[in-house]
């Protein structure tokens, strides 16, 4: 699955099965190319307890579509109705520092605010506004949100930097357009 | 060259030291063979983490490879090095002094310690340094809360203050300038890293800002007393690491803790550039760019960035129908929905639709289904092009996409101002012509783009000469690796449009290189694009001609359209969001929202959608456009199958799939209208509308409004009158 | 012994409706006031208020107030004006008319009620200028 999904879920299920089974491929890859030393309790247990302590060991995955939306108490007009944004917080222009920009985000559908009337400070009728979560990678954050029977969409994949020669040498270059015309 | 047979033959002597020479000799020679595509990687450490990184890497980078952010203030990863806050010092293992990380470049092996004592301590003794000639005005500071200078203090300063002086020789005190009604000085908190210098003279390309002094006594200024006047000057703002320069109409408006982001798209150009919209309480304070490398890399333009304040003027905020006294009256939304559907219903199939600047996608899918509902297929935008030439994508495009002009190596402008129609891809020109010797020729006015370029002249007929390649610029055009011509979507207009176009078009298929086309069409207004792609046809005369008992006016406020050209008892029903041209020849005016008050497909001129996300609610009655028209469908009895956005968004996908992909970038073909198009273009001067930095400030709706925007204009005018009395003392 | 039938209290209640002015205004007097006491009159302000006092009640209940007739039922205790204020909560003693010390200057306002409840309650509104100004439409057809 890319993380360019940027339709609205669709199946389910599948999703959860898909990452069951990538759960279990990163499992077997880890333990594979492990090269240190050998666990004497590990190599001298047979098949069948071995497979019991994995099953105990780690994560339980449930192969199949949970929705806590029945049980969770949220109220259906803030099920049904909202559609959540996964994102990564853009950088603020204003600063240099990327140290919060490298998480998933999701966000609701923005709804009315107004002034309120007595003291002139924000309201909002909507309680999941300020309700930031932040993820790891998009796929968590749609297991979330699918758990929780929100519609979700992707919003903007991560790219990958450019890269970019910065050469102190250039701004005295004295052929080149780049050399500095004002100090 | 000459010393190698001699390092040769002494590497049989065996010392180790000369076999390390003849090795390095050997590796040139296989680097010279080879040529410089793919560079060697060599491994550095940093804090012992072994990187692999081309040569020629500054410490810097190399450490933000693997997320290790090193502390700075003069280096900005769009901007030359300078290297003259310090901040950035490292430690690097058998260095006898601790490094600048952003100018030096690493070598193979080196071991970066940027969490050592020696670092910290660089670090420390730099802060306060900086810290004492700083002020200690945070609470009064508009960048508190989003300052680097305030952030590093705290994590890299020292935690206690040696500065002892204040009362001998006191803290550094400098005068503020006026350069602007956008840009507001606070001198004494420069830190003197020069980004603004920098970003001046590399991107805006005006050499207004510099230095003087030095040391303690150095200042940043215009070294006469000037504004700083161009269509850029807004980044400096975010450039500057300290409250030195912040934004003046939003100077003492908000914190940045107090105010919401939204991630949205501007609109007020055909760029499509990313934007944040910060808002509180239901009101739209500032907006600021968002990174997209592909569009808009970090840039802002001034229009994009400070015509926010027209959002909060000559709003429509109710419906209004025009009284048999001739005023309009507001009413409520079911009777302006009822006196439209009644006209509709004695139209009988005769209407119309015009798209104009800043309709969204979604409200023009939804008028033209309600016009073919209604029995009429008369949807057009406002803006012209040229007849028959919608049908192929390319056509309308900026083929080359806006992050690849910066790649070209000769551009041709035909008829267009990229700077002043969108600043942002002229930044990119700029970026070409600095770091990639870009030639540039224009066809049309003499213009400034704040870089060298040939003017051709302003004949049309030149048109016909450089593609036909008689001129001495299709030899510069055809010698090229990736060439580029742009026309100006103003241009097209002309009753020659056609033809002009179907010549470029034709020579650009003899320029076109793999992977990459040459024909770009630079569009001016942000919803033409998808307008096109989703069906509408060009020009607001095809909706005129039709001569309709109903036109629907969707944003249209250039004005190409006047009572007197429709017939005298033609219902205009205009749906937007100002006040404005459009509005006032209406009959009935339903108010929609603007563009940061819903979420909408806009189109950008390279044909990449993207989508704005609503920031604030609809001031009053005002509702999202594609709701409105829903409504209506409803009350004349022909409903719109879709009741929310995302089958909205379903039916958008039916007309036109690559329209739902969002940020993502469709590669049309080559350019070229159906059928036969004459080739004749008529001569006579080519003229562009914004030639001017005083032309740039207002085209729209809310520019319009925007009180900021009048400031402008009057600061441009202001700055010109005092040039030509300073000339006229002169002569 | 008519202390110890009670008929001292009977006397009391034929001398309030004595006072009163007979058993109707007796009547409307306990249905205006729900209270019927005697009383010397010790003063009227200029509003029409009636002022009385008699200590043969406790401390507390022994000075009292008739409104004018005209309020009718709408009376209030914000009617009392400032200068009787003093004396009906016990502040002072001395009722106005007899206390010579009052200062009586020319632009001491007329006393005013509590308008809280009627139309002419004040009423909070907002002075900052509106956030979205709206366009409004030039009066002619083009």
């Amino acid at each position: 699955m890319s993380a360019l999904r940027q339709v609205m879920c669709r199946s389910t299920a599948s999703l959860q099965l898909y990452q069951a089974n990538r759960a279990a491929a990163a499992r077997w890859a880890s333990t594979a190319t492990d090269g240190g030393p050998l666990d004497p309790k590990t190599a001298l247990a047979r098949p069948e307890e071995l497979e019991q302590r994995n099953k105990l060991s780690g994560k339980i995955t449930v192969p199949t579509a949970v929705n806590l939306s029945p049980i969770s108490g949220v109220p259906e007009e803030h099920i049904r109705e909202r559609r959540v944004r996964i994102h990564i917080p853009p950088k603020n222009a204003m600063q240099s520092g990327t140290d919060n920009v490298n998480t998933w985000q999701i966000e609701f559908d923005n709804r009315e605010r107004w002034e309120n009337p007595l003291m002139g400070w924000a309201s909002s009728g909507d309680p999941l506004s300020n309700m930031n979560v932040q993820f790891g990678s998009p796929e968590e954050a749609i297991t979330f949100c699918e758990r929780n029977g929100w519609r979700w969409y992707v919003d903007g994949a991560a790219k990958p930097k450019k890269e970019r020669v910065k050469n102190y040498g250039i701004n005295f270059a004295w052929n080149k357009r780049t050399r500095v015309s004002t100090k | 060259m000459i010393r190698a047979p001699l390092v040769k033959a002494l590497g049989a002597l065996g010392s180790p030291t000369h076999q390390m020479a003849s090795r390095a000799v050997r590796t040139s020679a296989m680097v010279a063979q080879t040529p410089a595509k793919a560079p060697e990687k060599i491994e550095v450490f940093v804090d012992d983490i072994p990187v692999q990184v081309v040569p020629g890497t500054t410490v810097l980078q190399a450490a933000a490879q693997i997320g290790v952010e090193i502390p700075r203030f003069c280096y900005h990863e769009r901007l030359a090095v300078a290297g003259n806050c310090r901040m950035c010092l490292v430690e690097v293992e058998k260095s006898p002094k601790p490094v600048a990380a952003c100018a030096m470049p690493v070598m193979k092996g080196w071991r970066i310690k940027t969490n050592s004592d020696l670092t910290r301590k660089a670090r420390e003794g730099v802060m306060e340094f900086l810290l004492m000639n700083h002020p200690l005005d945070c609470p009064i500071c508009d960048q508190g809360g989003e300052c680097d200078l305030q952030d590093q203090a705290m994590a890299f300063g020292s935690d206690r203050s040696r500065f002892t002086d204040i009362n001998y020789t006191g803290k550094r005190a400098v005068e503020d300038k006026d350069i602007g009604p956008l840009v507001k000085t606070i001198m004494t908190r420069c830190i003197h890293c020069t980004r603004c210098v920098r970003f001046a003279s590399e991107i805006a390309g005006v050499d207004d800002l510099g230095t003087t002094g030095r040391g303690n006594d150095m200042q940043i200024g215009t070294y006469v007393e000037k504004l700083f006047l161009t269509e850029l000057s807004g980044n400096v703002i975010d450039l500057c690491p300290v409250g030195a320069l912040t934004n003046k109409p939003y100077s003492f408006v908000a914190r940045p803790w107090e105010i919401r982001k939204v991630s949205s798209i501007d609109v007020l150009d055909a760029v499509g550039s990313n934007i944040v919209v910060s808002t509180r309480t239901n009101e739209v304070l500032r907006i600021l760019p968002r990174e997209n490398e592909d569009v808009n890399e970090e840039w802002l333009a001034d229009k994009s960035r400070f015509a926010c304040d027209g959002l909060k003027r000559q709003r429509l905020v109710a419906p209004m129908v025009r009284m048999p006294n001739g005023e309009l009256q507001a009413v409520e939304w079911e009777g302006a929905l009822i006196a439209v559907a009644k006209a509709i219903k004695a139209a009988g199939g005769q209407i119309a639709g015009i798209s104009g600047q800043l309709a969204d996608l979604e409200a023009q899918v939804a008028l033209k289904d309600l016009l073919n509902r209604l029995g009429s297929e008369v949807v057009a935008t406002e803006q012209g092009f040229i007849a028959g030439g919608t049908d192929n994508r390319a056509n309308y495009l900026l083929n080359s996409t806006i992050a690849g002009l910066e790649e070209a190596d000769a551009v041709l402008l035909v008829g267009t101002n990229p700077r002043y129609e969108a600043p942002l891809v002229n930044t990119r020109l700029r970026k070409a012509y600095v770091h990639n010797e870009l030639q540039i020729a224009s066809i049309g006015p003499k213009i400034d783009l704040s870089y060298d370029h040939e003017n051709l002249g302003a004949d049309a007929a030149l048109v016909k000469d450089v593609c036909s390649g008689a001129h001495a610029f299709s030899k510069v055009l055809e010698g090229a690796k990736k060439p580029a011509i742009i026309i100006g979507a103003d241009l097209l207009e002309r009753a020659d449009g056609a033809a002009i176009h179907a010549t470029v078009a034709e020579y650009c298929k003899k320029l076109k290189k793999p992977n990459w086309n040459p024909f770009n069409v630079l569009q001016t207004n942000a919803a033409q694009v998808g307008a096109l792609d989703v069906g509408y046809k060009a020009g607001a005369q095809t909706a005129v001609k039709a001569q309709p008992k109903v036109l629907f006016l969707l944003n249209a406020d250039a004005g190409k359209v006047t009572r007197e050209q429709l017939p005298k008892d033609c219902f205009v029903v205009y749906i937007g969001s100002h006040g404005d041209n459009g509005a006032s020849i209406a009959d009935a005016v339903l108010p929609g929202a603007a563009y940061t008050e819903k979420q909408g497909i806009y189109v950008n001129t390279e044909g990449r959608p993207q989508q704005t996300l609503p920031g604030v609610s609809p001031p009053g009655m005002a509702r999202e456009d594609w709701k409105i028209l829903r409504a209506l469908s409803e009350v004349v009895g022909k409903p719109l199958p879709y009741d929310n956005l995302d089958e909205l968004r379903n039916r958008l996908e039916d007309v036109a799939p690559h329209l739902t992909r969002l940020g993502q970038l469709e590669p049309a073909g080559d350019a070229g209208a159906a059928g036969t198009i004459s080739k004749s273009i008529g001569g006579g001067a080519i003229d562009i509308k914004l030639k001017e930095l005083r032309d740039y400030f207002m085209t729209d709706a809310i520019s319009r409004a925007s009180p900021t925007m009048a400031k402008c204009i009057s600061a441009v005018n202001k700055q010109q009158r005092e040039n030509e009395a300073k000339q006229s003392v002169a002569i | 012994m008519a202390k110890f039938l009670g008929i001292n209290r009977l006397t009391k209640l034929f001398q309030m409706v004595r006072e009163a002015g007979g058993l109707k205004q007796a009547y409307l007097k306990l249905y205006r006031n729900d209270d019927l006491k005697i009383g010397t009159l010790v003063g009227i302000d200029k509003y029409g208020n009636k002022y009385f006092e008699n200590p043969y009640y406790f401390y507390g209940r022994n000075r009292w107030i008739e409104f004018a007739p005209h309020v009718n039922m709408d009376y209030d205790g914000s009617m009392i004006p400032a200068e009787w204020y003093g004396w009906m909560h016990y502040k002072t003693d001395l009722p106005p008319i007899r206390d010579g010390c009052r200062p009586k200057y020319k632009w001491i306002a007329d006393h005013s009620e509590n308008l809280s409840g009627t139309k002419e309650a004040y009423y909070p509104y907002s002075t900052t200028p509106n956030k979205v100004e709206a366009w409004e439409p030039k009066a002619k057809k083009q």
